[in-house]
């Protein structure tokens, strides 16, 4: 029963995809429903699956052998990877119902973006779902390259020159993580002779080099978890891709690096050597830089989605650092990950409904404002810890850090969730800034109150290991609630502070440009040596061709050689035939 | 129970239809295409039956005595085996592509004839048992692939042509000399015998070594690697499943089969490797890798680029040889069988957009997959599978490749093959782009070069149903590679051969 699941899970969206190419070429344009309740539907055989209970399989037939389970950790993380890709498929629908109607209307630009992204939608999903359960290296990598490849479509489909450049950063950034994480794959498998994650797991802790290995697999995933200096794509690619799949990209796609590390590293295994444990705490240090740093940048964006962008990459560097300590603190991460799981599923719902709820704001629905806007907060509360899931994630990771006496990391995260409660702030007054009326469709808006009301009450739903999760008793409520009422104080402050100065704001993308201007600048003596061998080039063929010629003369005077070799050539042959049997003759005598 | 029948069979039915083609006259299309198509399946047959002896642990084994000393043997072995099956299995295809592709043109006796000829000699090619028979057939393989080249006739064609024998004979001449002098050292040496050369070490290790490199240099001429690769481009001239057979089995392949048998059958793995050649081998396959992708993505036009791209990709066949280690050699026979399937695949492809939109230069291809979607399906698989991006067939290669190099402790190779697959990437992806991504002629933008409207599907039947064959092959081939009498599978059975793991 769990296999025909699993089988229907992976070939449903393949066979979604199928029927979006079988009707671009059967169906005429005016009858095309892009976005089908067949369509919609493209996750919801994963998402039965992840309830289905604990299973395993092994097939040998597949590329390397595949080894694909459902254990305490993918399940959990499967039911909310579906749950959030069936969410926005819904919102989606309603989203795209304006952009649908043009397409019927005839307008082929828009029938051929709407094709891409209902074909490569359901890819993308199949690759995530994919490397969800996906033991084995060879499926892991698949579903990690399907996925990301795939949602180049979501990202560039508008096609203006801003989407044209996020999706071109998102693509660059990709390729040079899907090199690392080859390369790393690799070298771990190649020294641990394995195919399995379990044996890379176990072949870095061994290994000379592990803490190497380590480091690529972590920079290569890290392109996709935001981890500070590769975080550039999420900003610039955010605010141009479609509500839903923002909803996607943030909630569930990041999260798959962080599954990826989790899959990788052999994080609380009691003897971890000390390299490893060193790297450890590079990476502490990189996830609560990008932790502030990305609150510290994000407040002063302009655009709601860039404000949300720079909150994932926030979020992620907090939960960077907690897969840190499985290395740096190995003894708490038994207690831990339960609370991390909880943590990114929790966040992976909210901030879909916080991207979903962008929409919202661009199509008011003809409800009372204070109502609409305290509905967009809820997730944004709950984020940062102040009400429902939210404070049970946090407490989730505050209270084993609290049993293994890590007061100050405690510390440090309290103060990042002050960042986030200033993030969502800013995000809330940027759409209030730029709301607009029009009219939500009633998928929008019900894929929008459903992905709320999944968001606050995340552990009710999660199938997390009984017992692991547990409500914050009374006395510490005022431990995890303070950072937002300061972060939403911290915010206006800052806004009345810096109001005078009527600036500019920093450019989305920080590094980036950083980036693009190093790069540009290195292609300048590349190009000038490039310049200057193409001239050393072009004066040795000069010289050479001259030279040939001289040859060619005495050469030609070879020609009369030539037709005496014609004329005796079968003598010739002869004798090379006479010579080859006597060298015959004379080894064979020796 | 013996069948020493069996590989002799195999043989005689690709020659003798030959010989019946030719006695057929020009104008029984239809008598013709029965007999080749038969011939074609009944050779699948046998090698199935092959493999399936191969398997249980039987080698058939059919020899008689040309003059003394010298013997003609054909045997069953795995890696023959492997060879053979891949060249029944793409003859058929090739066959019934070159039907469709050949239709109403003249002098098709002709061509068929040669064609099944170069067929033939690649089954001795693969089955042959010692340095003398298969020189015999790689020999007949260079003369009965001329007039396929020439074909056309046009003077581009006959340049090409020279060319093509210019280098092809020369290296024959090499190769009969170094055949010779080993002849003379060693006298008679199968390659099946467990002995290998390791006896005549101490005593002639310049003269082995210089062998070697007659050997593999004659054999690198047809392997096309750098700096011997000259005629391959040129070779382009010929008509599309000429060049489909050519740089999937016959002659590029039959250059790497043969280094494959010197390196592993005749020196043996742990003599070569006492030599040292193993690592020269390597590095003049890396260089041939980086400089065929070079000058690949230098080309403007389909089918150019495609044969720069062989170069490149049958290098890493030999660049597996050069691994010293089971993960190399699994990942350069799996490649072996691999590169021909996807490589078939896209010249199929390019056969078919010249022939059905007219389309030779790749800014030409803009939008085509929404004109011939199943084509530009398998062109996109066949690209994605030479990048080696899973879960094709490509892929499984430099997997292994990648093992084989970091267990070898080569890393540079590693390096070597991250380079190439970006490089790969540069030159494949474009394509894929402006197939899928770029509006074109089916958008109503321009027109297509030449069209023609060839059949009731995107284009001719018998075009499109070889085609869409070899490219579910190649992505079943890396999809269930696991499944047993995969080329994976078989691989590693021939690799355990050799390294007795």
């Amino acid at each position: 029963m769990m296999t025909l699941l699993l089988a229907l899970s992976l070939l449903w969206p393949l066979c979604v995809a199928g029927c979006s190419a079988w009707h671009a070429y059967r169906t005429p344009s005016s009858r095309r429903d892009y976005f089908s309740l067949l369509w919609v539907s493209a996750a919801w055989p994963a998402l039965l699956l992840a309830y289905g209970g604990e299973a395993q399989w092994t097939i040998d037939a597949w590329m390397l052998g595949g080894e694909w389970a459902l254990n305490s950790l993918s399940r959990p993380w499967l039911a909310f990877t579906a749950l959030l890709w069936s969410l926005a498929a819904v919102h989606a629908r309603g989203y795209f119902a304006a952009e649908h109607k043009q397409a019927q209307a005839g307008d082929q630009d828009v029938q051929r973006r709407l094709q891409r992204l209902s074909l490569l939608w359901p890819m993308t999903l199949l690759g995530n779902v994919l490397l969800v359960v996906a033991q084995d290296i060879a499926s892991f990598y698949l579903g990690f390259a399907l996925m990301t490849f795939a949602a180049y479509a979501l990202v560039v489909h508008t096609g203006t020159q801003e989407a044209r450049l996020g999706a071109r950063v998102y693509l660059i950034l990709a390729v040079v993580g899907e090199g690392l994480i080859l390369a790393g794959f690799l070298w771990a498998a190649g020294e641990a002779d394995t195919l399995t994650l379990q044996g890379v797991r176990e072949g870095i802790l061994i290994a000379e080099q592990g803490a190497w290995m380590a480091a690529l697999l972590c920079l290569g995933f890290g392109v996709k978890a935001g981890v500070i200096g590769l975080h550039v794509w999420l900003p610039l690619a955010h605010p141009v891709a479609p509500a839903p799949a923002s909803a996607v990209l943030s909630g569930v796609m990041i999260k798959a690096g962080l599954l990826g590390w989790i899959s990788v590293l052999p994080l609380g295994h009691d003897e971890v050597p000390g390299a490893l444990a060193q790297f450890g705490h590079v990476m502490l240090i990189a996830g609560l830089a990008a932790a502030f740093a990305a609150a510290l940048y994000g407040v002063f964006q302009r655009h709601p989605k860039a404000v949300l962008a720079y909150s994932s990459i926030s979020q992620m560097g907090m939960m960077t650092a907690l897969v840190a300590m499985g290395l740096v603190a190995p003894d708490v991460w038994p207690l831990l990950w339960p609370g991390l799981v909880l943590f990114a599923a929790h966040h992976a719902l909210a901030k879909g409904s916080l991207f979903m709820g962008t929409s919202i704001s661009e199509h008011l629905p003809r409800w009372p404002l204070p109502l609409v806007w305290a509905l967009m907060a809820l997730p944004g509360i709950s984020l940062a810890g102040a009400i429902g899931a939210g404070m049970i994630s946090k407490w989730g990771v505050k209270s084993p850090l609290y049993e293994m006496h890590h007061e100050s990391l405690i510390k440090l995260l309290s103060w990042a969730a002050v960042g986030t409660a200033a993030l969502v702030s800013v995000a809330l007054w940027r759409q209030w800034q730029q709301r607009e009326q029009g009219g939500s469709n009633p998928w929008q808006w019900g894929a929008w109150l459903a992905g709320i009301m999944a968001a606050l009450v995340t552990p009710l739903w999660l199938p997390l290991p009984a017992g692991s999760i547990e409500m914050a008793p009374l006395k510490e409520w005022l431990g995890i609630i303070w950072p937002f009422p300061a972060g939403v104080v911290l915010a206006v402050l800052g806004w009345l502070l810096t109001r005078p100065f009527k600036g500019k704001s920093p450019p989305a993308g920080d590094l980036w440009w950083l980036y693009a201007f190093i790069a540009n600048a290195a292609l300048v003596p590349i190009r000038l040596i490039g310049h200057a061998c193409g001239k050393i080039k072009a004066a040795s063929v000069a010289a050479a061709q001259s030279m040939e010629k001289r040859f060619m003369v005495y050469l030609s005077r070879g020609l009369a050689g030539e037709s005496w070799l014609r004329h005796h050539s079968s003598g010739l042959m002869m004798v090379l035939a006479a010579v080859l049997a006597a060298l015959l003759m004379w080894e064979g005598q020796g | 129970m013996t069948a020493e029948w069996l590989p002799i069979t195999a043989l005689a039915i690709a020659l003798l239809v030959t010989g019946i083609i030719f006695v057929l006259p020009e104008e029984s299309h239809r008598l013709r295409t029965t007999i080749n198509l038969l011939a074609a399946v009944t050779n699948i047959v046998l090698v199935t039956l092959m493999v399936r002896r191969v398997a249980a642990g039987y080698e058939d084994i059919f020899s008689f005595q040309v003059v003394g000393g010298v013997d003609f043997v054909l045997r069953t072995d795995a890696l023959g085996v492997m060879f053979a099956g891949l060249s029944s299995l793409l003859w058929l295809c090739t066959t019934i592509y070159a039907i469709g592709y050949l239709e109403g043109s003249a002098n098709r006796k002709r061509f068929f004839g040669f064609f099944s000829l170069c067929v033939a000699s690649t089954i001795g090619i693969a089955l042959a048992d010692n340095l003398f028979t298969f020189l015999i057939f790689y020999e007949m393989l260079t003369l009965s692939t001329y007039p396929l080249v020439v074909h056309r006739g046009t003077e581009q064609a006959l340049n090409a042509g020279r060319i093509y024998l210019r280098y092809t004979l020369t290296a024959g001449v090499v190769l009969l000399l170094g055949a010779v002098l080993l002849y003379s050292l060693t006298g008679d040496q199968s390659f099946s015998s467990e002995a290998g050369l390791g006896d005549y070490l101490n005593d002639n290790r310049g003269l082995l070594t210089l062998i070697f490199a007659l050997l593999v240099g004659g054999f690198a001429v047809k392997a096309a690697m750098v700096p011997l690769h000259g005629w391959l481009p040129r070779a382009m001239v010929a008509p599309a499943p000429v060049s489909a057979l050519l740089h999937a089995v016959a002659v590029v392949k039959a250059g790497a089969f043969g280094i494959l048998r010197v390196v592993y059958d005749l020196y043996g793995i742990e003599l070569s490797v006492e030599l040292g050649v193993i690592t020269a081998l390597a590095v003049a396959a890396s260089i041939t890798i980086i400089y065929g992708s070079l000058r690949a993505i230098a080309q403007e036009e389909l089918k150019p680029r495609l044969a720069f791209s062989t170069i490149s990709q049958v290098s890493y066949v030999i660049l597996g040889i050069g691994l010293f280690g089971p993960f190399g050699t699994i990942g350069a026979l799996a490649h072996l069988l691999h590169q021909g399937l996807m490589k078939v695949t896209l010249f199929f492809c390019a056969g078919n957009y010249a022939e059905e939109l007219g389309i030779h230069r790749i800014d030409e291809m803009d939008g085509a997959g929404k004109r011939m979607p199943l084509t530009s399906i398998a062109f996109t698989i066949g690209a994605l599978g030479m990048i080696g991006l899973p879960p094709f067939a490509g892929f499984i290669t430099k997997w292994y490749l990648g093992i084989g190099a970091i267990q070898a402790e080569m890393y540079w190779v590693v390096a070597v093959l991250v380079i190439s697959s970006t490089l790969n990437a540069m030159y494949f992806l474009p394509i894929v782009h402006r197939l899928w991504f770029r509006l074109g002629p089916s958008h109503g933008k321009g027109s297509w070069p030449d069209e023609q409207r060839l059949g009731r599907f995107e284009t001719h039947g018998w075009l499109l149903l070889p085609m869409v064959f070899t490219a579910l092959v190649s992505l079943a081939a890396g999809l269930l590679a696991g499944l047993p009498f995969s080329p994976l599978d078989w691989a590693t059975r021939v690799a355990n051969g050799e390294y007795l793991l």
